[in-house]
C-alpha cells in the first residue's frame, strides 16, 4: 500500500472526503451521546415534582396545589358516611357501645370520653372536642402534655425542626394549642423534594434503634407501612429521659409482641395510672395496630398498610395512590379483590365472622375484668392488706393489658385474628386467676356471697358508678370550645399568613 | 491473517489513525457509560426504567401481584435458552433504543407480535398447571380451542400492568431513576453534589 501522502497528492479531493466523513461521524456520535444525557435529565423533571414549598409546610392545601389528585382523595377522609358492622368512618361512642370500658378505665381520662376517631381530616378537631385533654383555661392547664399532639398534625415536624423533639413534648397540651392547627397530612409522610416516603417522628426511629435496627434501610414497600407505624402503634410517655418532659417512647426494646412489651413495662416498673377501684398499677395499651398487623398473614405475604387502605385507583387514564385512607370494607374491589377473586358479600362476611368471634371472647374478658375490679375494691373495703392484694393486682394488670391490646387496635381482629384470639385468651386466664384468688381472699375476710355486678347498662350509669361528674366536665368543655378554641385557631391562621410561600 | 495485515496502516498513517480511533472509542465509551449499557446484560427491573418512559410499566408491575416473583425479563424475553434470550433482548433493545433516541415513542405503547408471543409462552412457563389440570379440563367442551389456540393475553389483558398505560398515566410514580452521570468525587470537586 502506498503512503497516504502520495495518494492525496494525486487525488486531493480524497482528503476532503476523509475529513468530512470523520467529522460527520464524530458529530453524529456526539449527538447520540447528548440525547442520552438529555433524556436522562428529562427523567428527573418528568418524575420529580418541581415544588416551591419547604419540607415544613404544614398546610395540606399548599401541597395539594401540586398534587391535586392525591389531595382531592385525601380530602375524602372528611367523609363520615360509612359504617361497617363494627367500625367505619362515622364517629362511634365506644363507651356507649360498651359501658364496661368506663369501669375498666376508672381513674384514667379514657373513662370520661372515648370515641372512635374519624378520618385523618379530623385528627386535630376530634382532639379539641374530646374530654380527655380537659378544658384548659387561664390558670387552669390541661392534664395532658404536649406529647399528645405528636400524632395529630404536620405542624409537629415543623415545630420539632424549630425546637427539637424534647422541647416540643415539654409543657401541657394547651401551651401549643395555637401551633397545632393542621390535621395529619402530606408533610407527615412525604419528603417535599422527591415525594419519597419518609419518617418524620423521632419515636419510631428511636424504637428501631432500641431494637438494634436501622430504619433508613427499609424498602419502599416497608415504608408503605412504616409511615403508618409512626402513630398506629403502642407507646408510652417516659418521664426519665429528659427532665420535666413526658418523652414519647415505643416499648419495642424486647420485641413487639404483647408479652415482650409487657416484660419491658414490668422491667421499668411502669404504670399509666392506678386503677380507681382495684388500685391495680395499670398499663393502658394504646393502639398496637402495626405490631398486630406484623403477626398476621397479610404481613407475612409482604402486604403493606397502603396496599389495602390506600390502593391504586385509575381516574381519566391516570393511576395514582388513593389517599382516601379508609376501611377497605368500603372499597372491596380496589383492595381485597385485587388478590381475592371472590364475591364482595363473601369477603365482607369473612371479615365480619372474624370480628364477631373475637368480639365474643373480648366481651367475656371485659365482664371478667369488671368483676375483678369490683371484687378487688370489695376486698380493700373489707380491710385487705397490700401483701394480700399484691399478686391479684398483678393478675389484673396483666389481664387488662391483654384486653386493651386486643381492643384498642380496631383492625386487630381482622389483621391478625389468631394472635388477637391468643392475646384475649391469655387475658381471660389472668382474670380468672385473679378472681379465684379474690374469692379465697374475700372468704378469708368473711365475705362468701357474690359481689354484685354493678349497674352499668349505659355509659351514663357506668360513669355515675365510678363517680364522674359528667355535667361539670361537659360544661367546662363547652366553655373551652366557645372561648379558648376560636383564639387558638385565629392565632394559628395569622401565623400562617406570615409564611413565605416561596 | 493477510486481511488483517492489510488493515494495519503504513507507518506514516499510524499517529493520525490512532488519534481518530481513540476519539471514536472515547466517545463510544462515554455513550456506553451514560446509557448504563452494561446493565442491559442483567435482569434487574431498574434497568428498564433507564428510559423514563417505562415508568408506567415499572410502577404498575411494582404494585402488582407479579412483583417479588418476577422481573421484566421473566415475561418479556424468551427464557428457553441463553442464545434466544440474548438475541431477543438485543433485537428488542436496539429497537427500543432507536425509538427512544429519535423520540418516536407513541403516547400509548402497545406490545408487538414478537413480544406478545414471548409473553404468552412465559405465562405458560410458570402457569402450565392451569393448562394441564385435568380437573379444569373435564367440564369444558371447548377446552382445546380455549386453552391451546388462544393467547392468555386475550383475557388477562390487565395482568399485571392494568388496562391503560399512557406515558402520562402515573405522574410522580416513585420509580428508580438513573443516578448522576459524574462520579461522586467529581461532583464533590465541582460542588454539584
Amino acid at each position: 500500500m502506498r503512503p497516504i501522502q502520495e495518494v492525496l497528492k494525486e487525488r486531493p479531493w480524497l482528503g476532503w472526503i476523509i475529513f468530512t466523513v470523520t467529522a460527520a461521524l464524530v458529530f453524529l456520535l456526539g449527538l447520540l451521546a447528548s440525547t442520552i444525557v438529555e433524556r436522562r435529565a428529562e427523567a428527573v423533571f418528568a418524575y420529580t415534582p418541581q415544588i416551591t414549598f419547604s419540607q415544613f409546610e404544614p398546610r395540606n392545601e399548599k401541597w395539594g396545589e401540586y398534587f391535586p389528585r392525591e389531595y382531592d382523595t385525601y380530602m375524602k377522609t372528611a367523609k363520615v358516611d360509612f359504617r361497617s358492622k363494627h367500625n367505619g368512618s362515622a364517629m362511634v361512642d365506644m363507651l356507649e357501645e360498651s359501658p364496661r370500658m368506663v369501669v375498666l378505665w376508672a381513674g384514667y381520662p379514657f373513662s370520661k370520653d372515648y370515641r372512635q376517631g374519624r378520618g385523618h381530616y379530623y385528627a386535630v378537631e376530634d382532639v379539641w372536642y374530646s374530654l380527655r385533654p380537659g378544658a384548659p383555661s387561664e390558670g387552669n392547664p390541661s392534664p395532658l402534655p404536649n406529647t399528645c399532639w405528636t400524632c395529630k398534625s404536620p405542624d409537629v415536624p415543623r415545630m420539632m425542626n424549630e425546637m427539637g423533639a424534647a422541647e416540643f413534648y415539654r409543657g401541657t397540651w394547651d401551651t401549643k394549642g395555637t401551633e397545632v392547627i393542621n390535621p395529619i397530612g402530606c408533610a407527615d409522610c412525604h419528603d417535599s423534594r422527591t415525594m419519597n416516603l419518609q419518617i418524620t417522628r423521632p419515636a419510631l426511629i428511636e424504637a428501631f434503634q432500641s431494637m438494634g435496627r436501622d430504619i433508613t434501610t427499609a424498602t419502599h414497600q416497608e415504608m408503605r407501612s412504616l409511615v403508618c407505624a409512626q402513630c398506629h402503634v403502642e407507646y408510652y410517655f417516659n418521664k426519665n429521659i429528659v427532665e420535666g418532659v413526658q418523652y414519647l417512647v415505643f416499648p419495642w426494646k424486647n420485641g413487639t409482641s404483647v408479652g415482650e412489651m409487657e416484660t419491658y413495662y414490668d422491667d421499668i416498673q411502669f404504670s399509666d395510672w392506678t386503677h380507681a377501684l382495684s388500685r391495680a398499677p395499670m398499663v393502658k395499651a394504646q393502639h398496637p395496630d402495626y405490631e398486630m398487623y406484623l403477626t398476621g398473614t397479610h404481613a407475612s405475604r409482604g402486604i403493606s398498610c397502603a396496599d389495602c387502605h390506600m390502593p391504586f385507583i385509575s381516574e381519566g387514564g391516570v393511576k395514582f395512590t388513593d389517599h382516601h385512607i379508609q376501611s377497605p370494607l368500603n372499597n372491596i374491589s380496589a383492595s381485597c379483590q385485587v388478590c381475592h377473586r371472590e364475591e364482595t358479600e363473601r369477603l365482607i362476611a369473612d371479615v365480619y365472622s372474624r370480628q364477631d368471634k373475637i368480639l365474643e371472647s373480648r366481651e367475656i374478658l371485659e365482664e371478667l375484668l369488671v368483676r375483678s375490679h369490683v371484687e378487688a375494691k370489695k376486698a380493700w373495703d373489707l380491710g385487705a392488706s397490700e401483701q394480700q392484694m399484691k399478686e391479684i393486682l398483678v393478675d389484673i394488670r396483666r389481664s387488662q393489658w391483654r384486653w386493651d391490646f386486643a381492643a384498642a387496635g380496631h383492625g386487630n381482629s381482622f389483621h391478625s385474628p389468631v394472635e388477637t384470639g391468643r392475646v384475649i385468651s391469655g387475658g381471660i386466664a389472668y382474670a380468672q386467676d385473679a378472681r379465684v384468688k379474690l374469692a379465697r381472699l374475700l372468704a378469708v375476710l368473711g365475705h362468701t356471697s357474690e359481689v354484685p355486678y354493678p349497674d352499668i347498662t349505659t355509659k351514663a350509669a357506668a360513669q355515675a358508678f365510678i363517680g364522674l361528674d359528667m355535667d361539670k366536665l361537659n360544661a367546662d368543655k363547652k366553655a373551652f370550645l366557645g372561648q379558648i378554641l376560636p383564639q387558638w385557631i385565629k392565632t394559628g391562621k395569622e401565623r400562617e399568613l406570615t409564611f413565605d410561600d416561596r | 491473517m493477510s486481511f488483517i495485515r492489510k488493515l494495519i496502516p503504513p507507518d506514516q498513517w499510524k499517529l493520525p489513525v490512532i488519534l481518530v480511533l481513540a476519539l471514536f472509542t472515547g466517545l463510544a465509551a462515554f455513550s456506553f457509560h451514560i446509557s448504563n449499557a452494561s446493565s442491559y446484560l442483567g435482569d434487574r427491573p431498574e434497568t428498564c426504567v433507564n428510559c423514563h418512559i417505562m415508568a408506567p410499566q415499572y410502577s404498575t408491575w411494582y404494585h402488582s401481584a407479579h412483583k417479588g416473583k418476577t422481573h421484566c425479563n421473566d415475561c418479556h424475553v424468551p427464557q428457553n435458552n441463553a442464545f434466544t434470550k440474548y438475541f431477543f433482548k438485543a433485537k428488542d433493545g436496539l429497537r427500543h433504543a432507536t425509538m427512544f433516541t429519535l423520540r418516536l415513542e407513541p403516547q400509548v405503547i402497545f406490545i408487538h407480535e414478537a413480544g406478545r408471543s414471548a409473553v404468552h409462552r412465559n405465562c405458560i412457563r410458570c402457569h402450565k398447571e392451569l393448562l394441564t389440570d385435568s380437573k379444569l379440563m373435564a367440564y369444558n367442551i371447548n377446552t382445546h380451542n380455549n386453552r391451546m389456540e388462544r393467547s392468555c393475553l386475550e383475557c388477562h389483558r390487565g395482568t399485571p400492568h392494568g388496562r391503560v398505560n399512557s406515558l402520562s398515566s402515573v405522574p410522580w410514580a416513585r420509580v428508580p431513576l438513573p443516578g448522576p452521570v459524574a462520579p461522586d468525587w467529581l461532583r464533590k470537586l465541582t460542588g454539584t453534589d
